[in-house]
């Protein structure tokens, strides 16, 4: 099977703006994204969070939008629209109906343009709260909640930009000012800091001429500083392991190891070795754990593609009720170990290559998800083109390379273990650091 | 033009282009299985699913969980492909066959490239008619649904949603139970139960295959007519007769009352207020979306507005109905930061109030409307979405022509058919306040509140080491439809 191409243009304003047009006639629809290259990796002590709040404030209106107005016109316009933060960026979407283009276009421009002259006080607070309950609600009033903190905790040193969570902490929440928002702005928010991926059912003149009359004419920063040395040694160099006490009924092992960063082929072989290992039934750690041991709940193991220094790759395991966690433990482990000593089978291969061409297929139908991955590779590779050579790099990836990089990646001086075990006592104590006002 | 001359005049939308719903054609085999094949070009994977109407809602109350079981147990094996040799047919195609069961449906799907539908077509079939159900297997999926039970119970979200469907519905309503089983009928769910169940689900007069994606080149009722033409034999021809019954579901809350799950520590408190709601089948379907919209559905609805944008106490809140062949839930969900316990349930129910008592704006209207018309071609962008759409047809018997209809019935809400739905379809005289929190730090004027009246139930989370009695009575999964 082929995946289809995707065509685009690729090209820079004099501001600096990257844009990226791709045409696609089938839907009437026209996705409209823009990664700005700013995450929480850039964010200094005592602020963590902040990219991350920044972008809810990014909601809450600009110089001719009113506060919520963003949601309400999108939406008005049979659009959809939302925005991340992660590590490495922050990225804002819109899908509308391509007659919609236009309004997306203006919404984006209004806020790259003039944010601060719709920030105050009362917004920042109540997105402050927001927030701090969206902290609440997806980490800390969840079970297993913590986990991925404290594996970047673990896998990432003190003082390296991976090593806090981008949600931040309540202290450093409750401490963001109106001033720290508008230099934030002004520090990262600019053209040349950002790329502009837009995709669907648009003509690539009319796309040219509306993007340079909205953007062309905010200007650049040109004193963006430069994020430090980020650079890490390739490998932990021993073993982490850490017991959490949680309210959870049955134990969780997971497990994380330092592995290549995104665009490294050593990578991309990683994302295979994921397939293999726990990608659906026919997978090494469902058949093993499950299927023949009996000893899990459900397992997992993923690849997440970082650009600073070092990805992470994890993998998690339940313990059913009356099994040893040691043993769920021995078994994982055997299988990450067996995969980088011997190789995998034709078979095995061939299915994970299937799967993966069908994945990559799913993925690329949707325009909203073509605009994304143009923009993701563009900031995190200055390379959109991945976009067409990211499966033939999956196809490329042999058993031994596979073996290869799990030697190398999945071993015992570069592992992250975190246990949860159900706490002895029943925790009385809050976890919610704020205050009662 | 300078830049702020640019940015303060607004844009007006350019020409909208026509959007119609897929087109579909309809097959329907000897055996009465219907083949509805739509054609979407341009679209190289294409999505199969086969539909059987039939599901949870249908299985004796002893046996809860066995459709649920049943559907995930059919991986495990059939008669031509031993334990994960199916899966990993199926993986050999790039194909991922997955098996379903809801209140009102059991589906099994498969996304494929067209070159290669008809080999997953034939593992679909194999997969739907000749599954072994081995008894070691059947033991560990039973024993993985019984871990989770006890994973639902350390989870404040997922112990809310149960707790909520087991006290608004009766208990000889399905919907009171949760649609993967309990503690106590889940040990029963033995094979020879799923079989029995699985036997049930094979009429063809029920079920309809429905193809979609680019299908240039191919003709799907031929194939259909090769691997799964024997279905149900020659004898079951014709269609099944007359509708389907609705689902069995009153309402087991007649004043308004407030359940609280006290879980010592909690830094927030989820939240589900509502009542038994209505049926897909509704006929005022229409109204009630918008009604629904404005209330908790768009990003700007009246309680995300007022909860989140102005008050800050919460991440996120949403209303909705629920709706399946028979009533429903209706719900407004969302978690808040506990001191906001009580003002956050009063803020919800003087929300659900005011929707009912007065008129919306015509802005109101109108953003509603024009979202819910606008977004359609984007709901339907993949062959995926437009199957799962028309598999929902089938399953409530609605006429061909509800999605092509779809828009042009949304236009045509008015705002006294707005408030029409909301006063016949919301019931703050019968509304459950269910809570998962920290009772002691929400504050003792929940009691003296006038919610409703309160009872305090506090569990422990339970562990492996110290199995607890739990009600038989809980929700069923979240996911469900």
């Amino acid at each position: 099977m082929t995946v289809p191409s995707v065509t685009f243009t690729d090209e820079r304003l004099s501001n600096g703006l990257r844009l990226i047009v791709s045409e696609d006639h089938l839907a009437p629809v026209v996705a409209v994204n823009i990664w700005y290259n700013v995450g929480s990796k850039h964010e200094v002590a005592g602020k963590t969070g902040f990219a991350h709040l920044f972008e809810h404030v990014m909601f809450q209106g600009s110089g001719h939008v009113a506060k919520t107005e963003h949601m309400a016109l999108v939406q008005a316009a049979g659009g959809t629209m939302n925005g991340t933060t992660f590590l490495d960026r922050t990225n804002y979407f819109e899908t509308v109906p391509s007659h919609q283009l236009e309004l997306a276009l203006w919404l984006e421009a209004d806020r790259m343009a003039t944010l601060l002259g719709a920030l105050n006080q009362e917004n920042l607070d109540n997105q402050r709260d927001v927030v701090k309950n969206e902290k609440r609600s997806s980490y800390d009033n969840r079970p297993y909640g913590s986990w991925f903190h404290k594996l970047q905790e673990h896998v990432f040193p003190q003082g390296h930009p991976y090593h806090h969570p981008t949600i931040g902490s309540m202290e450093d929440l409750d401490a963001a000012s109106l001033e720290d928002v508008a230099t934030f702005f002004r520090t990262y928010y600019a053209p040349n800091n950002a790329v502009l991926s837009i995709v669907g059912d648009v003509e690539p003149a009319q796309v040219r001429r509306l993007v340079e009359k909205y953007f062309g004419e905010i200007p650049a920063n040109r004193a963006i500083p430069a994020l430090g040395d980020v650079s890490l040694p390739p490998i932990l160099g021993a073993e982490t392991r850490e017991v959490v006490e949680d309210r959870v009924p049955l134990p969780r092992h997971f497990f994380a190891f330092r592995a290549p960063v995104l665009g490294d082929a050593r990578f991309d072989a990683l994302e295979v070795a994921s397939q293999i290992l726990a990608g659906g039934k026919g997978s090494r750690l469902y058949r093993r754990l499950l299927r023949e041991d009996r000893i899990a709940q459900d397992v997992s193991f993923f690849a997440l593609g970082l650009v600073g220094g070092a990805s992470i790759v994890a993998g998690q395991a339940t313990v059913r009720p009356g099994v040893e966690p040691a043993v769920v433990e021995a078994a994982f482990e055997e299988e990450l170990e067996r995969i980088g000593r011997e190789p995998v089978t034709d078979d095995e291969l061939a299915r994970a290559r299937a799967l993966i061409e069908t994945y990559e297929l799913e993925a690329l139908q949707r325009v909203d998800e073509r605009a994304d991955r143009l923009s993701s590779y563009a900031t995190l590779l200055d390379d959109p083109g991945m976009i067409n050579r990211q499966l033939d790099r999956y196809l490329a990836v042999g058993a031994a390379e596979i073996q290869a990089v799990a030697a190398e990646v999945l071993r015992p001086e570069n592992r992250v273990v975190l246990t949860y075990v159900p706490a002895s006592q029943p925790a009385g104590t809050t976890t919610d650091k704020e205050s009662a006002a | 033009m300078t830049l702020e001359e640019v940015l303060s005049s607004r844009p007006s939308p350019g020409q909208p282009r026509r959007y119609e719903f897929p087109a579909f054609e309809r097959t329907v085999l000897p055996s009465g299985l219907q083949v509805l094949a739509v054609d979407v070009p341009g679209r190289p994977l294409v999505s199969a699913n086969l539909v059987v109407r039939r599901g949870a809602a249908e299985e004796p109350a002893e046996m809860a969980g066995a459709t649920v079981l049943a559907a995930r147990a059919m991986t495990e094996g059939t008669e031509r492909y031993p334990g994960v040799e199916l899966i990993e047919a199926g993986e050999r195609l790039g194909a991922t066959l997955h098996v379903d069961a809801s209140w009102d449906a059991f589906t099994v799907s498969v996304d494929v490239v067209g070159s290669r539908l008809e080999a997953a077509l034939e593992l679909l079939a194999e997969l739907a008619l000749r599954p072994t159900f081995p008894e070691e297997d059947v033991a560990r999926l039973r024993d993985e649904r019984l871990n989770d039970l006890l994973q639902v119970k350390a989870d404040p979200r997922r112990r809310v949603d149960h707790a909520f469907t087991s006290i608004i519905y009766t208990s000889d309503s399905p919907y009171a139970r949760p649609a993967g089983g309990d503690e106590v009928t889940v040990p029963r769910l033995t094979p020879d139960v799923l079989r029995s169940v699985h036997r049930s689900l094979l009429d063809p007069r029920r079920t309809a295959l429905v193809v979609g994606g680019d299908l240039a080149g191919l003709h799907v009722p031929r194939m259909v007519e090769a691997v799964l033409g024997s279905f149900g034999g020659p004898s079951m021809g014709g269609t099944a007769g007359g509708r389907e019954p609705e689902t069995r579901a009153e309402s087991a809350v007649d004043r308004p009352i407030v359940r609280f799950y006290h879980r010592p520590g909690s830094v927030q408190t989820e939240l589900r207020i509502g009542h038994v709601g209505l049926s897909r089948r509704a006929p005022d379907f229409h109204a009630v979306q918008v009604m629904g919209a404005i209330l908790g559905g768009l990003f700007n609805s009246r309680l995300q507005m007022n909860l989140r944008e102005e008050k800050g106490y919460t991440y996120g809140i949403g209303a909705g109905f629920d709706m399946r062949r028979g009533a429903g839930p209706f719900a407004v969900r969302t978690a808040v930061q506990t001191p906001a316990t009580i003002p956050s349930i009063s803020e919800s129910l003087s929300e659900l109030r005011r929707i009912r008592d007065t008129q919306v704006t015509r802005a109101e209207l109108d953003a509603a409307r024009d979202y819910l018309v606008g977004v359609f071609p984007l709901r339907f962008e993949t062959p995926g979405a437009v199957v799962g759409a028309l598999g929902g047809l089938f399953v409530h018997e609605l006429p061909d022509d509800e999605l092509a209809r779809y828009r042009r019935e949304v236009d045509a809400v008015t705002i006294e058919a707005i408030q029409k739905a909301a006063q016949d379809h919301i019931h703050p005289e019968r509304i459950a306040i269910v809570a998962v929190g920290d009772v002691d730090a929400v504050g003792a004027e929940l009691e003296s509140a006038g919610f409703g009246q309160l009872e305090v139930i506090t569990e422990e989370v339970p562990t492996e080491t110290e199995p607890e009695e739990m009600e038989l009575i809980e929700g069923p999964e979240e996911e469900v439809e």
